[in-house]
Parts: structure tokens; C-alpha cells; sequence
């Protein structure tokens, strides 16, 4: 019987090595895999091929031809001008030519000191005038022929811009995430042993079978780019392991939210994809979201010392997480309400009274990225430096006093850039945040192994030292790298846009993730006063996940190469026939000047 | 829409700014995360404040303090553990600087890829200098009287004895309460914590100054009648020492001879030197900063300064700095830094006196007398710290042995242990007899 213990004994032993070889083995896959996961996203999102659409062009006095590259262009004679004529009666924003969702053109005179005529009828008002294929358009005495190209066109160039996903393959992206979710969820099963039951792997089983429906259902539209949603499950994917780490019991929970989050991109997505529909929800959209902040100032319950919490029939959320979707909503504009400074008056009103309200109810680090990205809209929606100036004057104005005023948010201003001196009073928090970090090294200690989870706030506000102590400091930048690609991408794919409303929609979206991001990983390591607020798709929470996919969907609605974005609309093919009459086209558009 | 699309652009900001702080984080996690995984709240490697991985041996290999079955132990020998207790550290933190959390970065071996987490998980081993038996000869013939012993190569720098009195065993802590005396600070690591009065060794800086700054030193004769008076009181010697010599004033150790030599070269002059020599100011011992001694400079003529080149009057000094300045006269002058860690080559030098000083001064400290250091070619300085009141002496013994083969200087304090030679002399002479014995 004695050689029998022993030999059992024996292979458990070698059982336990080899386990723990498996497990090594593991962390130091998971950066590889996920170096790939981003790097495969980022360059499709920015290098694959995609050429410009052209919704029509205009026929110069001289014979030559100037597309119509966007739904909206600026016509004069500055060069920033989408169409650019070096007519000295042109003004320099001169006019406008717009086009709707259901492909109806308006022209509106922007800020011209000639004048702009259809077919010889004045341009006045805010609302212009329509104009369709043929139609004379005269600025300034200079006289264009106005062409717009029609469903069959649409059709054609829709068939022939490239796709993405040719030089990289999305199923493959996923697949390594597929890799990355399994090999993960394999870890933390392990190494939190009993505390991980049965609720882990079958957490992680349920996130690799949504990723994949998503990105099925996602085909089944036809469109064929998944990387801002790769980029986004891959984070998504490191939140669950945060919250599998920190209260395993949450996991299904948050799986739970992962999947409603996940609807909710869906659903803001559908919004967008209608650019009349979703310009007539701004203002419904800016209310609920006031509304929502007053119930907070009125009802809410104080936690961490931010009455940030509301509670509706046992359900108990952050409004102002839902309120950032408002804000870009209101925020989002057609190029011909740029013009107007009204508009943007009502909105630096809606602005302004939400960081108010953020600031009544202590939620400094909201009110910031509220302010912050407010600056951004309103930039991009004026250009006008003054405004901006102006507006941060007042807001450092009332921060001042809030530094004044609010104790606890002086103390964190103290205690900045010397955490290590107060480890036990204001540094408490960012000290243990930079000992787990530095504890996990650029590998991690591996997932659920860490002790950093037994902070307060760690799978929140502190939820990027967390993943460093558990996951290396590969993983956290990767995942830093991740949320800055959605801003980047927003940028770079603005010159390509439809709509400024899609333009500045994704814009402000990306600049809240990646401003948000910003406060939070510098606040917890105390190169910035600790703010207290969530590192996107990957803290603990429901809200904030649900705001998050909500803002991915501005983001993609921006995604204009062809057949990428289930937000961006495609012509639907015409019947069979009509195909061979594109012929007879082109030569009727050139008639009209006879007609006038 | 170009326009717009330019505007864009404004987003970018937030992605430079988020860029720019990673990169300020990297740069601090590089340079910093070694300091940061030896904070003792880091429970990867701390548990209830203790360092729960890495080992610490003696120059020979003796673990000091280890890791056994997932928790802190210390040396097999409880002699051992109670003669190294200040210089490894305790259990739950009382001994504020020991090895344990000086060498904490090197015996969790940190490094950026695998973080504090070693492969092994069981951390680095750490070799110190101590030379453990050592040690326990220091701890034995201290034989529980309140003091400090430390022993270093003044060649190389390294520690080999760091004994501090009273102590205790870390591995079977006994209940101290704060008004106990037989544990008065006990928790104090008196080599590098404390600073005391030095009384007579502090001749050994008058001495060098005065070789310096007297030129007819050689030459001099000092009359002592065993009572000299000053302006402002009386300097004495135990008895009457005649006409001496520099050589015999340091011999017989004449207070008379030598506060004379204080009020001849001024507070000003003594002060330099005290600063120059790292007796006032802090010294470190590998990481460790030690106590700050006092000089201050007393009025011209006065009794005050005599007593001061005396080593009385308001003057304090640290064992440490005492040791580090008698190595560096051993050295011809070069203080080498002193190490905790068992080194190969020499540490970082320093010279403080002329070659030709460190000679002289070292001629005169010849102490070689079979009777009491047999085999022993000892140079060394005795002290008996008056202390005010009705408390006995310091006795202080420090110097150097000149014996080919053993560069190592010492130095033994005993609180209020009473006459310098007679007290703090066997202590020295048991330490480093065991040490020229035990090669």
C-alpha cells in the first residue's frame, strides 16, 4: 500500500507541474494574442483600401467637372471648401448642396454677399431650396450645372468600391480572439480554483458564443468589418476577466450586461442609420438625459462620496453614463445647422447645465470628460477658438471654487504627484496601484492571482493597474492602444464621411472613451489627481458597459467603405433589366441647359 | 466637410496627451517599479508585512533568514538569530532597517518582464558580509550588557560583525513591554541608530587635526599635573602624567595635552575636521543611513572647547562613523564605503586624510600588549564617556589590528559599561581573536 501512496503522490506531483507549466505557458501567450488581436483590427481599419463616393458633381462654365464627395459640401472660395472656385464674386463659404437619406438635394446660402440662385430662383432662409439633377445653380453670377448620380449609379460605384476585410480577414481577427477569450477563461478557472465554480468557464463559453452571434448576425446584413467591434469584445473580454477576478459571483451578471450592452449597440446603431431619424431624436434624447440628471440631484444615493447612483424598481444605475450618449446626440449636427450660431447656443446650453448637475451631485470626474468633451463638439461644430476660450475661462473658474469648496477633492489635489508620501492617507489607493502594477511586471502574475482586487475600487477606477497586476503591462497598454484606435479611426475616416453629423457624432464618441481612459489610468497612477471614474469596456459595471457599446455605435456609423458598417446604408440592387439603361443616362443629364 | 473633417484633428489632442502620459508611466514603471514592489503593503511578495520570499545567508552560505513552508524563518541557531536579529530584521516590522527591508528589491529580484513574481516564486538569495559566527562571539561577550559591536575589512568595506545589545530571538519574539530594562531599546539598532558621548576616542580627531595643524607637534612636551584650569573651569586627568610627549599624551590618553591642543587649533578648526571625517554628520552602511553625531564649536579658550577636542562637552557620535573613520585610518586615509553585502571587489573610496597623516596617527594608537590582545597587532584608542550624573562611563574601544591577512577595523561601545580598556577592551579582543583564529 506504501508504494501506492507514493506513486499517486508522485503524479499529482507531476500533475501540479504540469499544470502550472500549462498556466505560465498561458501568460505568456495572452500579450502575444492580443498584440495581434489589436494590430490585425487597427491596420484593417486603416489600411485597407476604400475610395471615395461621389453622390454627384458640378459642371463648371469651362467644361470641368467637380465631384460631390460627401452629403454635404461647401461650395466657395476658400480652400478648406469641399468645392473650391477661385471666382472672385464666390465668398468664401458660399453655399451649400446637401443631400438627404432619401437622396433629395437642397441648396442653402450659407454666408454669401452675391447671392445663389436655382434656376434663377433666389436661395433664402435657413430651410434653401431644393435642387435636382440638372438643375442650374448660380453663385455669385457663376453658373454650374448640378448633377446628382441616381440609384443605378449608386449601385455601380457601391459595386465597385473595394470591401474591407481582403488583406485582412475578420474570421481570422476573431479566431485569435476566439484564442484569447479561451486561454483566459482557462486561467482564471484554474487559479481561482473553487471560488471560480462552475459560473467562470461557462461566463466565458457564453462570451465567445456572443461574439461570434454578433459577428454572424453582423454578415447576415451583408456587411463584412468587425474590427471596431473586435476591439471592442477584446476589451469587453478583459472586463469579464476583471470581474471574474474581483466577485466571481458577478460574473454571469456581467455577462448578462455584456449581451444588453451589446443589444444597445445594436439599437443606437439603428437610430443612426437613419440620418433623419436620428436628427429628430437629438432634442428627445437631450431631454431624457436632463431629465435623468435631475433625478439624480433629486433622488439619488451617495456612494464613494458621489451621489452618482440612481435607483429605479431595484435596479440601480449611473445616469450620467447614459447621459454621454444624449450629449453626442445634441451635440452631432448637419452641416447646414453649422451655420447657425443659435444651435449652437441651445447646445452649449445643454452642455453646461449637464455639468452643473454633475457637479451638484459631486461627480467631478463625469463633469470633466462632460466638459471636455463639450469643447470637442464645439470646435468641431464652430471652429471658433473665441467660444472655446471663452468657455474654459468660466469652466477653470468653477473648478476653482469646486477646489475651494469641496474638501475632498482638494485633498486629492494634494496628495498628487506625491502618493508615495501620503501611502497611508490621499495615496492610500494609486501606492497599491503601483505596487500590484509593478508586481505583475510586463506578463502579469496571471489572471485571478492577483491581490490587488482586494483594494476598493480596483475592478473600477483602478481597473487598469488591476489588469498590469494581473494581466502584464502589455495587456493594459495594448488595451489603452485599443480605445486610442477608435479616435484615431474617427479621425481618419472623417475626410470620407457622409455627414458632418457622423463626423462629429464619432468624434465626440471616441474623444469620451479615449478622455475617460485618459483620467482614469493617469488619475490611478497619480500622474493626474485621482478622478475616480471607469476605464471603458473594461471596469466593473453596467452602466458604463452600456454607455460604452452605445457610443461605439457613433463611432461605427462613420465606417463609410463599403459594406462595413450595418449603420451606413447600401443601394439596394436594381431589378436586372435596368442595369443595361445606365447607358442612357449620361447623356440626358448634360441636356438641361436648354430647359431653363 | 473639410472643414469639419480638419477640426476633426482636435481629437487628437486627447490621443497625444493619453500617449504622452503612458509613455511618463512606462518611463516610472522602468525606472521605479523596483521601489514600488518593495513597498511591505505589495502582498505579492509581503505577507502581514513580513517579505515572504527571497533568502538571506551570512558571507558563508548560513541562511540568515529563509522561506520554509510559505513562511519566514530565521537561522537554525538561536545564537545566531538573536547576534544578527538588528542586522536581518524581526517579524513584524519593530527593527525598522534591517536587511530584510533594505535588500528588499534584491531578494525579491525584481525585473520588468516577470514583475516581483519570479519564476521560481521563491525570490533571490542574498549573501550579506556578517560573518555569523563572529556575530555570536560579539553577542556572547557582550554578554547581555546594552551596546554595539561592529567589525568591517576596511579594505573592501564589508561588515562582518553587526551586533547590537539587548536583542532578542525573532523566531520565538518574547512579550516586551515598554519600561522593561532589560529590553530598553531594544528594538534600536545601536551600531547605526545611536549616537554617543565618545569621550576619549574622540582624541583621534583632535590628534589628526593637530598633526595637520600644529607644526611643532613632534617636538612638543605638555606638562600635566593632573589638574588645569581654563577659562570657565577646570581640565583633569586621573592623575598627575608629568611632561609627555604627543606619542605618550595618547598613550596615557592626557586630557590636559589635548585640551590644550583643542584651544590652540579653535572650535572652528575641529569642527571642520569632525564634519570632514563624517563624525557629526551620517554615513551610510549599504543602504542604511546611520544616526547624525553633534560637534559644536565652543567659544576661543574656554574649558567648553577644551572638553570638546576631549570628546566630552556636547559632542555625540555614531559606532558606525566612529568605525568608518578609524578603517580610514587603517586604509592611509581611504574610507571605503561600508557594505552589508558580501563584495568581491572593494566599494567606493574616499579619501579623507593625507597618507602621511593616516601613518602618524596610526603610529600612535599602537595598543600592542601580549597581556591583553595576544597574537594581536593592535591599534586602537580607548574612551570612557563621562555621562553626567550618577550613571557609570561609556566604554569605548575602537581601532584596527595590523596582522597580515586581516585588514579589519572595529569599534565596541558599551552604555555606561564604565572604564574604556577594561570593559570594551575583551569585547574587541574576543571578536577578533575568533576572527584571525577561525581562517
Amino acid at each position: 500500500m506504501e508504494w501506492l501512496r507514493d506513486l499517486t503522490g508522485q503524479l499529482a506531483n507531476i500533475d501540479g507541474y504540469i499544470l502550472s507549466y500549462a498556466m505560465l505557458v498561458i501568460r505568456f501567450f495572452l500579450p502575444f494574442l492580443a498584440i495581434v488581436i489589436v494590430v490585425r483590427s487597427v491596420r484593417s481599419l486603416l489600411r485597407e483600401k476604400s475610395e471615395a463616393e461621389t453622390w454627384g458633381y458640378l459642371s463648371l462654365p469651362n467644361g470641368m467637372r467637380i465631384d460631390l464627395n460627401h452629403w454635404e459640401n461647401v461650395i466657395g472660395r476658400a480652400k478648406s471648401s469641399d468645392v473650391y472656385m477661385e471666382y472672385p464674386t464666390l465668398s468664401r463659404a458660399h453655399a451649400a448642396v446637401i443631400r438627404d437619406d432619401k437622396g433629395a438635394w437642397r441648396v442653402y446660402d450659407i454666408s454669401s454677399k452675391s447671392g445663389a440662385m436655382v434656376n434663377g430662383k433666389e436661395v433664402a432662409g435657413k430651410d434653401g431650396l431644393p435642387i435636382k439633377a440638372g438643375d442650374m445653380l448660380s453663385l455669385g453670377g457663376v453658373d454650374l450645372v448640378f448633377v446628382s448620380i441616381d440609384e443605378h449609379s449608386e449601385y455601380e460605384q457601391a459595386a465597385a468600391r473595394t470591401r474591407p476585410g481582403v488583406q485582412y480577414k475578420q474570421r481570422t481577427t476573431l479566431a485569435f480572439l476566439t484564442q484569447f477569450q479561451v486561454l483566459l477563461g482557462i486561467h482564471l478557472t484554474v487559479a481561482l480554483g473553487e471560488r471560480a465554480s462552475f459560473a467562470v468557464p461557462l461566463s466565458f463559453l457564453g462570451l465567445i458564443v456572443l461574439t461570434w452571434a454578433c459577428y454572424i448576425f453582423t454578415r447576415s446584413l451583408k456587411r463584412v468589418a468587425f474590427e471596431v467591434e473586435t476591439l471592442a469584445f477584446f476589451l469587453s473580454t478583459i472586463g469579464l476577466a476583471v470581474t471574474a477576478s474581483s466577485v466571481p459571483a458577478d460574473i454571469v451578471r456581467q455577462l448578462v450586461l455584456l449581451i444588453v450592452s451589446v443589444l444597445g449597440f445594436f439599437v443606437v446603431g439603428w437610430f443612426l442609420r437613419d440620418l433623419n431619424r436620428a436628427k429628430k431624436i437629438r432634442w428627445p434624447a437631450a431631454g431624457v438625459g436632463f431629465l435623468l440628471l435631475c433625478a439624480n440631484i433629486l433622488f439619488s444615493e451617495t456612494r464613494f462620496g458621489a451621489r452618482r447612483w440612481l435607483e429605479i424598481g431595484g435596479v440601480s444605475f449611473q445616469p450620467s453614463e447614459f447621459v454621454k450618449i444624449a450629449l453626442v446626440f445634441a451635440g452631432a449636427a448637419t452641416l447646414d445647422r453649422l451655420f447657425a450660431r443659435r444651435n449652437l447656443v441651445s447646445f452649449i446650453g445643454f452642455a453646461g447645465a449637464c455639468v452643473l448637475a454633475l457637479a451638484v451631485i459631486n461627480d467631478f470626474g463625469s463633469a470633466l470628460i462632460f466638459f471636455v468633451t463639450y469643447l470637442v463638439i464645439a470646435f468641431m461644430r464652430s471652429g471658433d477658438i473665441a467660444t472655446i476660450f471663452l468657455s474654459v475661462g468660466g469652466a477653470g473658474f468653477a473648478g476653482l471654487l469646486a477646489i475651494r469648496f469641496r474638501s475632498h477633492i482638494a485633498l486629492r489635489f494634494a496628495t498628487w504627484g506625491s502618493a508615495w508620501e501620503y501611502a497611508h492617507a490621499g495615496g492610500y489607493q494609486q501606492t497599491r496601484a503601483m505596487a500590484a502594477s509593478a508586481s505583475g511586471g510586463l506578463f502579469g502574475v496571471g489572471a485571478g492571482n492577483g491581490w490587488f482586487q482586494r483594494v476598493i475600487a480596483a475592478d473600477t477606477d483602478l481597473v487598469f493597474s488591476m489588469v498590469t497586476e494581473e494581466l502584464g503591462l502589455i495587456i493594459a497598454v495594448i488595451a489603452v492602444l485599443a480605445i486610442l484606435s477608435f479616435a484615431v479611426y474617427s479621425v481618419y475616416s472623417a475626410g470620407e464621411s457622409r455627414s458632418s453629423f457622423f463626423v462629429i457624432g464619432a468624434v465626440a464618441a471616441s474623444s469620451i472613451l479615449a478622455f475617460q481612459m485618459l483620467l482614469n489610468v493617469l488619475g490611478s497612477v497619480d500622474i493626474l489627481p485621482f478622478t475616480g471614474v471607469t476605464f471603458p469596456f473594461v471596469s466593473r459595471g453596467g452602466s458604463s458597459l452600456i454607455a460604452c457599446w452605445g457610443l461605439l455605435a457613433f463611432i461605427k456609423a462613420a465606417d463609410t467603405r463599403q459594406n462595413a458598417s450595418f449603420i451606413v446604408k447600401t443601394p439596394k440592387p436594381p431589378p436586372s433589366s435596368d442595369i443595361i439603361t445606365r447607358e442612357i443616362i449620361e447623356p440626358e443629364i448634360i441636356v438641361p441647359e436648354g430647359e431653363v | 466637410m473639410k472643414k469639419v473633417k480638419n477640426r476633426a484633428l482636435c481629437a487628437l489632442l486627447i490621443v497625444g496627451a493619453m500617449v504622452l502620459g503612458l509613455g511618463v508611466y512606462i518611463i516610472r514603471f522602468t525606472i521605479n517599479g523596483r521601489d514600488w514592489v518593495s513597498a511591505a503593503f505589495n502582498a505579492t511578495v509581503y505577507n502581514g508585512g513580513v517579505l515572504s520570499v527571497g533568502t538571506l545567508t551570512d558571507r558563508h552560505g548560513i541562511a540568515l533568514a529563509r522561506i520554509t513552508d510559505g513562511r519566514r524563518t530565521f537561522a537554525e541557531n538561536a545564537d545566531v538569530r538573536c547576534a544578527t536579529l538588528h542586522a536581518v530584521g524581526d517579524l513584524r516590522g519593530n527593527i525598522g532597517i534591517g536587511a530584510l527591508t533594505v535588500f528588499a528589491p534584491q531578494l525579491i529580484g525584481y525585473n520588468i518582464v516577470t514583475g516581483a513574481n519570479s519564476l521560481t516564486g521563491r525570490g533571490r538569495t542574498v549573501a550579506l558580509s556578517i560573518d555569523s559566527q563572529l556575530n555570536v562571539e560579539a553577542y556572547r561577550a557582550l554578554d547581555g550588557r546594552r551596546g554595539a559591536v561592529m567589525v568591517m575589512n576596511y579594505q573592501t568595506g564589508e561588515v562582518l560583525a553587526m551586533v547590537s545589545s539587548p536583542t532578542f530571538d525573532p523566531a520565538n519574539q518574547p512579550v516586551i513591554s515598554d519600561d522593561d530594562p532589560a529590553f530598553e531599546g531594544v528594538f534600536i539598532n545601536r551600531t547605526i541608530q545611536a549616537a554617543y558621548t565618545p569621550g576619549s576616542v574622540f582624541k583621534l580627531l583632535t590628534a589628526a587635526a593637530a598633526i595637520e595643524n600644529v607644526p611643532d607637534i613632534e617636538m612638543r612636551v605638555f606638562e600635566c599635573s593632573g589638574r588645569h584650569e581654563v577659562r570657565g573651569g577646570v581640565i583633569t586627568c586621573p592623575r598627575a602624567h608629568g611632561n609627555v610627549t604627543f606619542d605618550q599624551a595618547m598613550a596615557v590618553s592626557c586630557n590636559i595635552a589635548f585640551g590644550e591642543l583643542a584651544i590652540e587649533l579653535g572650535g572652528e578648526i575641529l569642527a571642520t575636521y569632525t564634519e570632514r571625517y563624517g563624525l557629526s554628520g551620517r554615513v551610510t552602511v549599504g543602504g542604511m543611513t546611520t544616526a547624525q553625531g553633534n560637534f559644536n564649536a565652543a567659544a576661543p579658550g574656554t574649558a567648553d572647547l577644551a572638553w570638546s577636542g576631549i570628546g566630552q562637552y556636547t559632542n555625540t557620535v555614531c559606532p558606525a562613523a566612529m568605525l568608518r573613520y578609524v578603517a580610514a585610518v587603517a586604509n592611509d586615509g581611504v574610507a571605503v564605503e561600508m557594505s552589508l553585502l558580501r563584495r568581491s571587489s572593494p566599494g567606493r573610496s574616499t579619501r579623507i586624510m593625507s597618507a602621511a597623516t593616516a601613518e602618524r596617527l596610526g603610529e600612535t594608537m599602537n595598543h600592542h600588549t601580549e597581556a591583553n590582545f595576544p597574537g594581536l597587532r593592535m591599534h586602537a584608542k580607548s574612551g570612557t564617556a563621562e555621562v553626567g550624573g550618577d550613571q557609570r562611563p561609556h566604554a569605548w574601544f575602537t581601532g584596527y589590528i595590523a596582522n597580515e591577512g586581516f585588514p579589519l577595523a572595529f569599534v565596541v561601545v558599551i552604555e555606561n559599561g564604565g572604564g574604556g580598556l577594561a570593559q570594551a577592551g575583551p569585547v574587541a579582543n574576543r571578536v577578533l581573536q575568533a576572527a584571525v583564529q577561525g581562517h
